[in-house]
């Protein structure tokens, strides 16, 4: 008997994630469980359709984790991660001269932060602030919800923020990591722009399964998948198209912060 | 004002898919911006003028060159060893100028100890000994070992000298990681012979007994000149190897290459040729059948060998973006 392949969600944030699909099914074509894919045009369809059991699989962010997590009470399971997801963090921006160089420095100032369903540029750095004591009554909140439903996918909405503060909108902005590093940090724009704070690592985004989907049929997917290497230029190919230079186990631990946040922040498990 | 012209690529560059080019305007003074950002990012600059800069989504085409050439094949995943130049035989199809009286020329243990380890530290994935005739060599067991330890191994020879000393020193070779491929042109004596010399047919064919008997793998190559080649003498040949229980995939079949005594045969050039990377005494060659000739010559340094590695590399992708004709493949293996 043939097993039917497993079929992979994810949500179609760019052209670009077509032919990264594309690369990760041709080389589960020899492997030991065969894949398919199915793209949603947003993180809340993919998670319904994860619940109704169109997918096996959902390639999640970090939020859509945690509603995963939160609507099944806990019976679905994180299979595998980037290597970049285990260490996501989230960066605080601000003109040079500002006078800012802590988080506590933003108290009576404005932070732009981006879209509101995104962990690492809206909902998290709200949790950084309460954490450091900042209340929201104590910093003047720029939301810039652009591309909803992505979860900070596009990072055009962190762009968005980064040019408020360069027009002078907002002191500061807040982003993920990631945004920092394709802007090149500060060394693209000398005098821009410098990092001022810099939050503790949490993760991002992982492969998502039903606790019903049995461990026969994850396991030799998951093993498969955590062998693709870097040096074999066909897989780097790949990889580098994601953004990773290895697959690894995830680390629920670095959801923890997230939870927090989404519980205190009041944030509906549903879209 | 401060430019924020990599704000506008982050954003272009990340709503279109691999390949894909986008514009951006450009004020004065952003076009080094767009350049390090394009080299930061892994995006191509295609071109940038006083206003407006042209990115394309992705490496640049010269990576993409190598990466379509099957991993196994890529410039760098083999390397070859001339382990000495002189032979027992003359024959006139050598691309390598061998015969009894060649000078040895050979590279000698130690430096091979090194070059292997460097290869495969430099992401080489397989090691041809070739020659001459490598079995001239009193310690091309030690040489052979040196290699198996690293990497998988394929010696070339021509299959007659297994007696006596050789034949001990033979069967003092490992069978795991490490392949024999003994030259065998034809199914019957008349073509092998006319080019190889007489009775070295019968020899050949005995030493490609002696070795499968011996618990090596052995893969056979026949060397066929373009007027002799023809389908008939091809199936007879296949026949006689599966006859001798030699898998198919160990029965290759190459073209003479116009080269060293040859006359007749493929013209190759290294702008048509895709490169295996090839070591003599002498210096790296760009590919087997040119390791005796200047043309073909990269670099009298043999050490470090990743910098002859990159070197042809850079060369390959660069011959590749300016021929419109694609590289052929030339197998010696
Ligand atoms: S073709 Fe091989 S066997 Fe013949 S002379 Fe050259 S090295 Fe020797």
């Amino acid at each position: 008997m043939t097993t039917r392949p497993l079929m992979i969600g994810a949500v179609a944030y760019t052209p670009n994630v077509v032919p990264i699909w594309e690369g990760i099914r041709d080389y589960f074509v020899d492997g030991p469980a065969q894949m398919d894919f199915v793209l949603y045009s947003n993180y809340g369809r993919q998670v319904e359709a994860l619940l109704d059991g169109y997918i096996d699989i959902a390639w999640n962010t970090n939020l859509a984790w945690v509603r995963t997590v939160l609507r099944t009470d806990g019976a679905c399971r994180a299979l595998a991660m980037r290597d970049t997801d285990l260490t996501f963090s989230t960066v605080f921006v601000t003109r040079p001269g500002s006078g800012l160089r802590d988080i506590t420095d933003l108290k009576g100032r404005r932070l732009a932060l981006g879209s509101r369903d995104s962990a690492q540029a809206a909902i998290l750095p709200v949790h950084f602030l309460r954490e450091a004591g900042l209340g929201e009554s104590d910093v003047e909140l720029l939301r810039i919800d652009t591309d909803l439903g992505k979860h900070g996918d596009t990072g055009r909405s962190e762009l968005d923020a980064i040019r408020a503060v360069l027009d002078d909108r907002a002191d500061a902005a807040a982003l993920g990591i990631t945004t920092w590093e394709a802007i090149g940090r500060d060394e693209l724009m000398p005098g821009a722009l410098e990092q001022f704070w810099q939050s503790p690592t949490y993760c991002h985004c992982n492969f998502t399964a039903l606790d019903t989907l049995p461990a026969e049929r994850t396991d030799p997917w998951v093993e498969h998948l955590l062998a693709m290497d870097w040096d074999n230029p066909d897989h780097r190919r790949i990889l580098e198209l994601e953004g990773l230079r290895r697959w690894k186990r995830p680390d629920l631990a670095g959801y923890a912060s997230l939870f927090e946040a989404v519980k205190q922040q009041e944030i509906a498990a549903r879209w | 004002m401060v430019s924020t012209v990599v704000l506008d690529l982050v954003e272009r560059i990340g709503a279109v898919s691999v390949g894909t080019i986008v514009e951006v305007p450009l004020q004065p003074g952003e076009a080094d911006t767009v350049a390090a950002w394009c080299a930061r990012s892994g995006n191509e600059l295609v071109s940038a003028t006083e206003d407006r800069a042209v990115v394309r989504r992705g490496r640049p085409a010269t990576e993409a060159f190598f990466y379509d050439v099957p991993p196994e094949q890529r410039p760098g995943a083999r390397l070859w060893l001339y382990t000495n130049f002189d032979c027992n035989l003359a024959c006139d199809c050598c691309c390598a100028r061998s015969s009894p009286k060649a000078p040895r020329r050979a590279i000698g243990v130690d430096r091979i100890c090194r070059l292997v380890a460097e290869a495969a530290d430099a992401g080489v994935r397989e090691v041809f000994l070739t020659g001459g005739e490598p079995f001239l060599l009193p310690d091309l067991d030690v040489v052979v070992h040196t290699c198996v330890d690293r990497l998988p191994t394929t010696l070339l020879t021509n299959g007659m000298l297994f007696r006596g000393t050789r034949l001990a020193m033979l069967r003092r070779m490992p069978r795991d990681g490490f392949t024999l491929q003994i030259s065998l042109d034809s199914a019957t004596a008349d073509m092998h012979d006319r080019h190889r010399g007489a009775g070295t047919w019968q020899r050949a064919i005995d030493g490609i007994g002696i070795a499968r008997a011996e618990g090596f793998r052995v893969r056979v190559a026949a060397t066929v000149a373009p007027h002799e080649a023809n389908t008939d003498a091809q199936a007879a040949f296949h026949q006689k190897l599966d006859g001798m229980g030699i898998r198919r995939e160990d029965q290759v079949v190459r073209p003479v290459a116009q080269r060293g005594f040859a006359t007749d045969g493929l013209a190759l050039t290294v702008d048509t040729l895709l490169p295996e990377v090839t070591v003599t005494a002498d210096g790296i060659y760009w590919h087997p059948v040119g390791a005796d000739h200047d043309d073909q010559l990269v670099t009298h340094e043999l050490f470090p060998l990743r910098t002859a590695i990159d070197e042809v590399q850079r060369r390959f992708t660069e011959y590749r973006l300016t021929a419109a004709v694609g590289a052929q493949r030339f197998p010696c293996a």
